[in-house]
């Protein structure tokens, strides 16, 4: 009887331990089918929110930290329309701006960043923490301009990239203000709840800038910081003919990145999440990845800093059934009378991929 | 059991006394640590390093683009000025100097000022200084930098600084050329040294609105908005050994420190050697940074201060919230380094050009680091948190002193009558102490009155008007004025006797009313304030009216004394005679000591007329009747006694 019960007893452990192994090895090989479906982008458009938080001459390099960034998501293909651009002072029409209407990011002056296609939605005294607040959450004001709306919707994905002078969990807005990490988490957890993202890539180059991400509880979301709690930013370097720092010392090796990024570019988000080393950036460059689903390494670049049209040519008819097709059939025969006694109108469209920048 | 159940002896009489019995050592001990704090302001431990704090400010990160062709303009005009001076050897060359200001491209303007001598009527001094904006060229005239050079004439007796006109003009030409201007800036040349300022000043602040009736300023034709910042050059040479930077205002005000900070951050970064209250190289390499040399620098600019006279141009434009500074290059004397002889002047060219691009690039008035410091090498500062409580440590002991006589004045009160009595009696059975507030306050009043009467009678013109009609000398009449004051402050405490404790309720009131003037002159001006302190100070400790006999007694009567404004400005100005002509005779140095004294003190008054500083009316309106109360103190005895003796009669 004795033994028998021991053998029971260490048949039960042994039960008990190989479960356990069966149950690990069960969890550890999720279905194929769900994997490659959740590293497969899922969104259908995207969008872009570019923040100059501080204003103040000697503030020209966050300007050009900003500026910079716009035009590389221009380049890459994300129109004008769905970048909103936010710049809390005119670096250009400075007065001490010895080149007046151009802003450079670059001692050397190859590039003027503020060219001849810069849309700036919200400028100067517009950019401050309620209108940004407002904009990522989508409660903007009645008569909001449709330019100075983010109008995201489930399948977008959203940049935010903020620059300025920042401190433990906030970021100061104009001389007046500071938006809080807890503020930015909440705003971002609305537009979750509203299904205003698909993703969202989060970048900050300030100081401290690891304490902006630090709240954040919502899914799909990646955050890259230029620097980590307790650290400075730093800048690059000075331009010796204007007098200020040029650009933040993160964003140029960002840029340096980009610059080599084609639309068609297999490059990936883990690749940019190590474009700044700590000896080159100087300040440690910090990266949240827990709340972001897929592998980055795996991610293309373009998922954010470019954007798909996605274009499906169908052979077949496609029906598409409306709830009032009468009176879609009728309007569309009115406008097409109207048309016809306006026969000398002609349409012509704008070139919408500014292709002069590829050359 | 009877000490320590004894009634009469409330714990508060007992405490009182025991203190007050030690009053005379509490006062020394408070002395000599004010003393100690401040020589312990020297050591580096209790100063700080000087930092730049105004972000906006950035010095030195744009490379100075002004050249070697600016420099030989600054040395051709030097040459043509030169030439102009042969010409004009008492005025300055207005047509000249404007002609080239046109000539650059600058707004010019001339502007007069008239000076009416407040004391010998109808005597009136013209003068003329000519100005010219350079627009900022692309925002609004809402700000403006001044650049000042001063113009002396060839028979001025100061050193001659008449390169600071060409190398103004010179930079002028280079700012002309470049469009990065946020802010109007001004080139003034000023003549008739601080007066020539002083009018432009008025006139741009006030002008229109009022107009002195001594000094007629007028109006300005142009303005360039709201004044940032100045910077005031007096350059001696193009060849240029070493910058002293002066900073010390009207009335002991200072520029931010940040200015201070910004020329001195310029100056090194183009290799001038340079800094506050420089010396030539030689002199500088022995002992510098000791405590020593610290200590000294310190009270070297306290000693400028207390005066309250400026000791530049720039010293004028504190009064309106300006911060400014003069950069003193001073000419090399020795000729060590032949081939690099104008090197040095370009260098100062790129520090003002360094200057102009940091203020160009300021977006609110000076406003971050300090407005009250005290300078203890270049780059180390102590501020005004630190050096306070030095004063404060020389005030403290008087209104402990008035507090622990209150607390005796009572006590010995309550012992007599509980001695007569010879029954132990209750505090609410004792008839209140009668105090002869009336009288004392009286006194007080009769004595503010004279300093009163020192502060407008000079002033007034009639008085003025009835001297001169009279034939008496400006010296003359302002020494016959205050002689008579002084004389009648001297005797009043003979012909107004005070009653019983009249004098402990004086005394009580002096201490009080010393200590508060000065806290409030060492808030207003640090430096007075302080050096008032050290010399009245002794006073708390000497007067005492109980045990003062003998050989106490009188030094406490000569310490006062001696404490007289006169009897100190005479004294002051007979040491420094003796330095200047140690041949004299003894009596002839006295007359000559006279007459200085009467000339300080009509510059002191004509100061405090023409520029506003506050000086003279310090003196003759606070410190004034507060002698005249100290010397009723240490005259004290003879009334005390005559009380007795009345009373025992």
């Amino acid at each position: 009887m004795r033994i028998s019960r021991q053998t029971l007893l260490l048949l039960s452990m042994l039960f008990c331990i190989y479960t356990q192994i069966a149950g690990q090895e069960q969890n550890n090989q999720l279905p194929e089918k769900y994997v490659e479906s959740v590293q497969r982008s899922t969104h259908t458009n995207n969008w872009a929110v570019l923040v100059d938080a501080s204003r103040f001459w000697f503030n020209y390099r966050h300007v050009a930290n900003v500026l910079s960034i716009y035009r590389s998501v221009k380049r890459l293909g994300i129109p004008d329309s769905q970048i909103i651009l936010m710049l809390a002072d005119d670096m250009a029409c400075n007065a001490r701006n010895p080149r007046p209407g151009q802003v450079y990011n670059n001692a050397k002056q190859h590039i003027n960043v503020y060219g001849d296609d810069v849309e700036v939605d919200y400028r100067g005294y517009e950019v401050t923490v309620e209108n940004f607040v407002r904009l990522l959450t989508g409660r903007t004001q009645n008569g909001t301009a449709r330019s100075k709306k983010l109008l995201t919707d489930a399948g977008s994905n959203v940049l935010i990239y903020l620059t300025g002078h920042g401190g433990d969990g906030f970021l100061k807005f104009q001389d007046s203000e500071e938006i809080t990490s807890q503020e930015l988490a909440d705003a971002v957890e609305q537009m979750w709840e509203k299904k205003r993202y698909n993703e969202l890539f989060f970048m900050v180059d300030t100081c401290q800038a690891a304490s902006l991400y630090e709240k954040f509880t919502s899914p799909n979301v990646l955050a890259v910081a230029s620097s980590l709690v307790g650290e400075d930013s730093l800048s690059h370097h000075v331009d010796q003919s204007i007098g200020v720092y040029m650009i933040d010392r993160y964003t140029y090796y960002a840029l340096e990145f980009l610059e080599r990024v084609q639309p068609n570019s297999k490059k990936s988000m883990g690749e940019f999440l190590q474009v700044c080393p700590k000896r080159v950036c100087i300040s440690t460059v910090g990266v949240r990845k827990d709340l972001y689903r897929r592998d980055p390494n795996k991610v293309p670049i373009t998922d954010f800093f470019g954007s798909i049209r996605p274009t499906q040519i169908s052979t077949g008819r496609i029906n598409i059934t409306l709830e009032d097709e009468e009176d879609f059939i009728n309007a569309a025969i009115a406008a097409e009378e109207e048309a016809a006694q306006r026969s000398t109108f002609k349409v012509e469209f704008p070139s919408q991929f500014p292709t002069e920048l590829f050359k | 059991m009877g000490l320590l159940s004894d009634p009469s002896l409330t714990p508060r009489g007992k405490f009182g006394r025991t203190l007050a019995k030690h009053s005379g050592k509490i006062s020394l001990f408070f002395y000599i640590a004010g003393l100690a704090w401040f020589v312990c302001l020297s050591h580096p431990e209790f100063s700080h390093g000087t930092y730049l704090s105004e972000n906006a400010l950035s010095p030195g990160l744009v490379d100075p683009e002004i050249g070697q062709d600016s420099l030989r303009l600054a040395q051709s005009l030097y040459e043509e000025l030169q030439r102009e001076r042969t010409e004009h050897k008492s005025t300055t060359p207005h047509a000249w100097i404007a002609a080239k200001m046109h000539q650059i491209g600058l707004e010019t303007h001339v502007h007069n000022f008239t000076l009416r001598y407040p004391f010998s009527a109808g005597k009136e001094y013209h003068g003329k200084n000519v100005y010219g904006i350079l627009r900022a060229p692309r925002v609004s005239s809402t700000e403006g930098v001044v650049y000042a050079a001063p113009y002396r004439a060839v028979n001025s007796v100061h050193v001659d600084i008449t390169a600071s006109v060409p190398i103004l003009l010179a930079f002028a030409d280079f700012a002309r050329k470049k469009n990065y201007w946020a802010k109007d800036l001004v080139f003034l040349v000023t003549e008739q040294e601080q007066l020539g300022m002083h009018a432009w000043l008025e006139a741009y602040h006030e002008g229109g609105i009022r107009d002195s009736p001594i000094l007629r300023c007028g109006n300005l034709p142009a303005r360039a908005g709201a004044l940032q910042a100045a910077l005031n050059l007096e350059v001696q040479d193009l060849d240029i050994d070493y910058i002293d930077v002066k900073i010390e205002g009207l009335n002991g005000q200072l520029p931010n420190l940040d200015m201070f900070n910004l020329v001195q951050r310029l100056t090194s970064r183009s290799s001038l050697s340079s800094g506050y209250k420089h010396s030539p190289r030689k002199k500088r390499r022995s002992h510098r940074g000791s405590l020593e040399d610290n200590l000294r620098h310190m009270l070297e600019m306290l000693k400028i201060q207390a005066t309250g006279v400026p000791n530049g141009n720039h010293g004028l434009f504190h009064r309106y919230r300006i911060e400014s500074l003069t950069l003193e290059a001073v000419k090399r004397t020795t000729n060590t380094n032949n081939n690099n002889r104008y090197g040095s002047g370009l260098s100062l060219l790129k520090t003002i050009e360094g200057i102009s691009r940091s203020l160009n690039n300021l977006l609110e008035r000076f406003h971050q680091s300090y407005f009250f410091y005290i300078l203890v090498q270049n780059d180390r500062f102590v501020s005004i948190g630190d050096y306070m409580p030095c004063l404060i440590a020389l005030a403290s002991p008087m209104f402990i002193k008035a507090f622990l006589l209150w607390l005796t004045t009572t006590a010995t009160t309550d012992e007599t009558v509980s001695e007569d009595d010879s029954v132990p009696s209750h505090d609410e059975e004792k008839p209140p102490i009668q105090l002869p507030y009336i009288s004392v306050v009286l006194f007080m009043v009769s004595a503010l009155l004279l300093g009163f009467l020192c502060n407008t009678l000079p002033f007034s013109q009639h008085v003025r008007d009835y001297f001169t009609s009279m034939g008496v000398s400006t010296e003359m009449s302002v020494g016959l004025i205050l002689g008579v004051q002084v004389l009648l402050g001297t005797l009043l405490p003979l012909f107004y006797t005070l009653p019983e404790h009249g004098l402990e309720l004086l005394h009580i009131g002096v201490l009080i009313f010393m200590g508060v003037t000065l806290i409030v002159t060492g808030l207003l001006n640090f430096a007075l304030g302080f050096i008032l302190a050290v010399i009245i100070s002794p006073l708390t400790i000497l007067l005492n009216n109980e045990h003062s006999k003998g050989f106490r007694q009188n030094l406490t009567r000569l310490y006062t004394f001696l404490l007289n404004p006169i009897v100190i400005i005479y004294l002051l100005i007979l040491w420094l005679t003796l330095f200047e002509f140690p041949e004299l005779s003894f009596a002839e140095l006295g007359m000559r000591a006279l007459k200085a004294s009467l000339d300080a003190i009509t510059f002191g008054l004509m100061d405090s007329i023409i520029y506003g500083n506050w000086l003279y009316t310090a003196i003759a309106a606070i410190y004034f009747p507060l002698w005249i109360l100290l010397w009723t103190l240490s005259l004290g005895r003879q009334n005390l006694i005559t009380q007795l003796e009345k009373k025992t009669n």
